[in-house]
């Protein structure tokens, strides 16, 4: 604002804020030297579950597409992963000898199903982590955008996704495991060589840092622009000669297949998967860590995300009923800070400060103000038109 | 009240036809909000189109860019039929409007709304790698000083009063660079000293190349611009003239101007 004809920058990023991200960076660098087994373990987990949030806000908060499907996603990329550790297991480790994981063996399957058989491989296997997810959001994008569906109804169709392809997974034992879902998969190795758990952690580390860095370039470009214009009002931006359905799917579609990457890497570290990530209450998980660390700021979600999982790994040893410190920070976060935690901190500190995305549903909405001019002398038929 | 379909004559014989609608209808679950509407706009002409509430004047814009399904009759721009097309689709051929209630970015800057809408870079990839080059720069802040916005560039729209609003829809319309330029009530709430102001800047847009059509209420405003006007009523066209013949029109003093001089006189 300084220099209005020649300072005008498309993205901003401020020299305070490099600093900051420097620093948390370093401290991510050197937590995992000084923390024990479990707490590395954790540590990976988190920084997952937080990536997802960032994923969710690409779409939530930046496009204004609530979504419970991210644990579907993630999930589909959890499988991809699964099966191809579940297929490297060597013989010994199988509880059966032979080459067929043991959930297909107890459901009487005598040879491994033509498509689960490839995934064997890694490129395959990699391929189809990224893909399978990328694939079912743009199938379900181009239903759902294409037709026309808005707002709510959106978000009822993930919650029905959701819950129909937990029913399928559990339903389909023989192929999927059932409820139980994928276990007891062999570690992730190279060349043979098993990585260790600090190996897991700094590609976890370095896969969320890839996904904060391509979303924050993304949402500060000409195209970050058209999502939040998509998020004020739709509507307007069709006639500004803009295909409104286009950028939601591929929004959606790359946001999917980022969040099927996130549930690959997930099962190296967790060592199974299964429907419980693929259930609404994992989705709404996601939703609340996006909505406590405040829509539209990337960096939001993900702290959110670590800080309640944080929170949810020590109440869970003092109480059964975590899920309750969890519902009343989400009510007063909504109450009081409707735009989430990341509103609390000084406009420079913000990681995407030219985001502004609208109150929550059903926040109360700011009266509109009436500027000076208009109140002055307004032209007397003005105020009832409408043709 | 089923007046003849109206023969319109250009302003000048050899004018050329830049918009035009045939025979259009436009019906709401029953209600035939559009009856057989025919309409010629032609290249560099303001067009003013005047009528009561619920006359059909923003439903005829909505069903040239594409936001109201057409029952039966074609819209061409040029020679080519867009009607029914997609409104993104319309908009890239070179129709621009600007919506009755200012339908502008809140949340964005003034400079951001107008280097929304500049024309082209509309491609996902495209949008990702667009650099903000000189020309754009250039191209956005010569919009803004043909609006007078100038001095709110970098101001959150969200921070501008009605008026200005106003301006920022008009100016984004250009920034399309269309060669139509459709405005639904570009006064609408504005106080008498802005209304005069919107006039200059229409009279002065008109001046560079676009063929504008301009839906108005307010007499003194369609006075101070127009060169030509349709009368709407109840979906279909009234009458066709210049000012005075309008103001002369029988017809049309009975179903509107006579109404107006009754609320003016109350």
């Amino acid at each position: 604002m300084s220099n209005v004809v020649m300072g005008y920058k498309q993205s901003t990023f401020p020299k305070k804020l490099a600093a900051i991200s420097g620093i948390a960076l370093l401290i991510f660098i050197i937590l995992p030297f000084v923390i024990g087994s479990f707490q590395l373990s954790l540590l990976s987990k988190l920084l997952l579950f937080g990536t997802l949030a960032v994923t969710l806000d690409l779409v939530w908060g930046f496009t204004g597409i609530l979504s419970f499907a991210h644990g579907i996603f993630f999930t589909l990329g959890g499988y991809a992963s699964a099966y191809y550790l579940k297929l490297n297991l060597s013989a010994e480790n199988n509880t059966y000898g032979g080459e067929l994981p043991d959930f297909m063996v107890w459901n009487g399957l005598e040879v491994l199903p033509w498509f689960i058989a490839p995934l064997k491989y890694f490129p395959v296997a990699f391929l189809a982590v990224i893909g399978v997810p990328a694939l079912f959001a743009y199938i379900t994008g181009s239903f759902i955008f294409r037709s026309k569906v808005s707002g709510v109804y959106i978000t009822i169709i993930t919650l029905a996704l959701s819950s129909a392809l937990t029913t399928f997974f559990i339903s389909q034992q023989a192929y999927t495991g059932g409820t139980n879902g994928i276990t007891d998969v062999s570690k992730l190795s190279v060349f043979g060589v098993n990585i260790p758990p600090i190996g897991i952690y700094f590609l976890i580390l370095a896969y969320t840092v890839f996904v904060l860095a391509l979303s924050l370039w993304l949402t500060q470009s000409n195209f970050g622009l058209i999502l939040r214009s998509i998020n004020e009002n739709e509507n307007r931006i069709a006639f500004l000669g803009y295909d409104v359905a286009q950028y939601k799917i591929f929004i959606w579609t790359l946001s999917a297949a980022l969040a099927g990457m996130a549930g690959g890497l997930f099962v190296p570290l967790n060592r199974f998967i299964s429907p419980v990530y693929l259930a609404v209450a994992f989705g709404t998980q996601v939703v609340i860590w996006v909505a406590i660390g405040g829509r539209g700021t990337l960096i939001g979600p993900l702290a959110a995300a670590m800080i309640l999982g944080q929170v949810q790994n020590s109440a869970e040893k003092v109480t059964q009923d975590w899920q309750l410190v969890v519902g009343i920070l989400l009510l007063v976060v909504v109450l009081f800070i409707p735009n989430g935690l990341m509103s609390l901190l000084p406009k420079q500190l913000r990681f995407s400060n030219l985001s502004k995305p609208k109150p929550l549903p059903g926040a109360a909405a700011s009266a509109p103000v009436v500027p000076p001019e208009m109140a002055s002398e307004p032209k007397p038929e003005a105020a009832q038109r409408s043709s | 009240m089923t007046a003849a379909p109206m023969t319109v004559t250009p302003t000048t014989p050899t004018a050329k036809s830049v918009l035009s609608v045939k025979d259009l209808n436009v019906v709401f679950s029953g209600f035939k909000a559009l009856r057989g509407v025919n309409l010629e706009v032609y290249d560099g002409e303001i067009l003013t189109i005047i009528g009561a509430n619920g006359a059909g004047k923003s439903t005829l814009l909505d069903a040239i860019v594409g936001k109201s399904p057409v029952a039966s009759g074609h819209v061409y721009y040029g020679s080519k039929d867009i009607t029914n097309k997609q409104p993104h689709k319309i908009a890239r051929l070179g129709i621009g409007r600007k919506f009755q209630n200012p339908n502008v970015y809140n949340e964005l800057t003034v400079f951001d709304n107008i280097l929304l809408s500049l024309k082209g870079s509309h491609g996902i990839f495209e949008s990702m790698l667009a650099k903000l080059t000189k020309a754009k720069k250039g191209k956005i802040f010569d919009v803004l000083e043909r609006t007078s916005l100038l001095d709110q560039a970098f101001e959150e729209v969200s921070s501008l009063s009605h008026g200005q609003k106003q301006w920022v829809e008009i100016a984004m319309v250009l920034a399309q660079d269309p060669s139509v330029v459709l405005l639904d009530e570009p006064t609408a709430g504005m106080t008498a000293e802005e209304t005069y102001a919107t006039g200059e800047i229409i009279k002065s847009i008109a001046k560079a190349d676009y063929s504008i059509v301009v839906i108005e209420h307010d007499m003194e405003f369609v006075k101070q611009i127009a060169e030509r006007i349709v009368v709407l009523h109840q979906g279909e066209v009234l009458a066709e003239g210049s000012v005075q013949e309008i103001q002369s029109n029988p017809k049309v003093i009975e179903v509107y101007l006579g109404r107006e001089t009754i609320n003016a006189a109350a």
